[in-house]
């Protein structure tokens, strides 16, 4: 850890990065903090608890502000796959962004249900294994159809539509979220109408999602939103073989076509 | 629908393709085909431009079906836009199953300009086919 900050120190002062997002522990709260060259003994404070933050997406902020600041930050498993999301995505620059990788603990994996629980270059920690945990699903394909949806209603009706889920989820960039469109859905009413309020996320998950569980663990209703988002992860890796979070896949197969555009996957044309 | 003897009328919307599937509705109606009245066309100007958020819009809205057409595969005008849409539904249908809604309510099938009969038989088909699995549980 120690070297970890020294190493942080020495990209800071010698200008190799701009920024450092990483956590700070203020006032014994861990919270995420951009620390910079002008305050170098800052870094004393860094800190790496067993805790999240939407690294990605405080990152992508930043880089909103100083798009042509190199920043360093602080990457678990899941922030990276975000990283790569981005980049895929045309949302940041990779010769821009150091991401500094910390692989967690397995107590921590199995917490987070994490599928890989380490980024790809890892600067802390010990890699452990992934947790492969479809429980959550299973509970729901257990279900007859009729009953899952009595099931996903009840779980939807107690949404209060303060749009925590999107407001973390680090795949949500868009410039306009279809849900203020007031086509789609109701604009300025609470609670939102069901179930399209979260199909409509749901759907715009597939081939975005990277599995990080912030959503569910945002969300103050405790709607299990992570199964249905997991739910269209799973369908694009079975029917496209596409696993968001991965660099050996092209873009998302629901918006580009890629090189093996006209030809259709023959497990979808089964359907 | 208005019920003809208390019975279920099936709502279907179907999203048509301005190029083929469109004029293929067109030409079931010039060639006096019978098909139900239980279908109501949208046009669009391509199946790829059916966002899946307007499938579920019209099922929160009280659709029983929703029938996605377009061109057969590599005459779709734009090239590719019905590729894209066959890989949408596909996952979509999946979501809906997820969450309780019967995959059979929504349908991709490709018509082209020419194939009048086809579109009365599709839409006879999935009428019935919707008929018996009764209405819509999102139908308020």
């Amino acid at each position: 850890m120690e070297q970890l900050k020294q190493n942080i120190k020495k990209m800071l002062e010698s200008g190799e990065i701009a920024g450092f997002l990483g956590i700070k522990e203020q006032d014994g709260h861990p919270i995420p903090y951009l620390f910079t060259p002008e305050h170098l003994d800052q870094v004393d404070d860094f800190v790496v608890p067993e805790v999240r933050y939407p690294m990605a997406k405080i990152l992508l902020n930043i880089v909103r502000k100083y798009p042509d600041k190199p920043i360093g930050v602080m990457v678990r498993g899941c922030d990276d796959r975000a990283l790569v999301e981005l980049v895929k995505n045309q949302k940041i620059l990779p010769e821009l962004v150091r991401p500094i990788g910390i692989a967690c603990s397995q107590a921590f994996a199995e917490y987070c249900r994490c599928s890989q629980p380490f980024p790809r270059e890892i600067h802390y920690g010990e890699k452990v294994g992934p947790v492969a945990d479809r429980s959550d699903l299973e509970t729901v394909e257990s279900m007859g159809i009729p009953e899952r949806l009595n099931y996903w209603m009840g779980q939807f009706s107690k949404c209060i539509k303060c749009y925590g889920c999107r407001n973390i989820c680090p795949m949500c960039f868009c410039e306009q979220c279809t849900l203020e469109d007031d086509t789609l859905i109701s604009t300025g009413e609470a609670p939102p109408e069901i179930p399209i309020f979260h199909l409509i996320r749901a759907f715009h998950m597939a081939g975005r999602c990277i599995d990080c569980g912030l959503c569910e663990e945002a969300c103050p209703a405790h709607i299990p939103l992570r199964s249905l988002y997991r739910k269209v992860r799973e369908e694009m890796s079975e029917y496209l073989g596409y696993v968001s979070g991965t660099e050996d896949s092209e873009k998302d197969p629901l918006e580009f076509l890629g090189s093996e555009g006209y030809e259709v996957p023959s497990k979808i044309d089964e359907t | 629908m208005s019920d003809k003897k208390g019975g279920f009328e099936p709502k279907i919307i179907a999203f048509c393709c301005n190029w083929c599937s469109y004029a293929g509705a067109d030409l079931a109606g010039s060639m006096r085909l019978k098909y139900p009245p239980n279908v109501l066309p949208i046009r669009v100007m391509c199946s790829g431009r059916i966002s899946p958020h307007f499938i579920l819009k019209a099922f929160q809205k009280g659709a029983d079906g929703v029938l996605v057409t377009g061109c057969h595969y590599g005459d779709c005008h734009y090239m590719k836009g019905n590729y894209i849409t066959k890989r949408r539904v596909t996952i979509l249908k999946d979501l809906l199953k997820f969450v309780g809604i019967e995959p059979n309510r929504l349908r991709a099938d490709w018509i082209a300009g020419s194939e009048g009969d086809k579109f009365a038989r599709v839409a006879r088909d999935f009428t019935e086919e919707i008929r018996l699995l009764g209405p819509s549980p999102l139908r308020g």
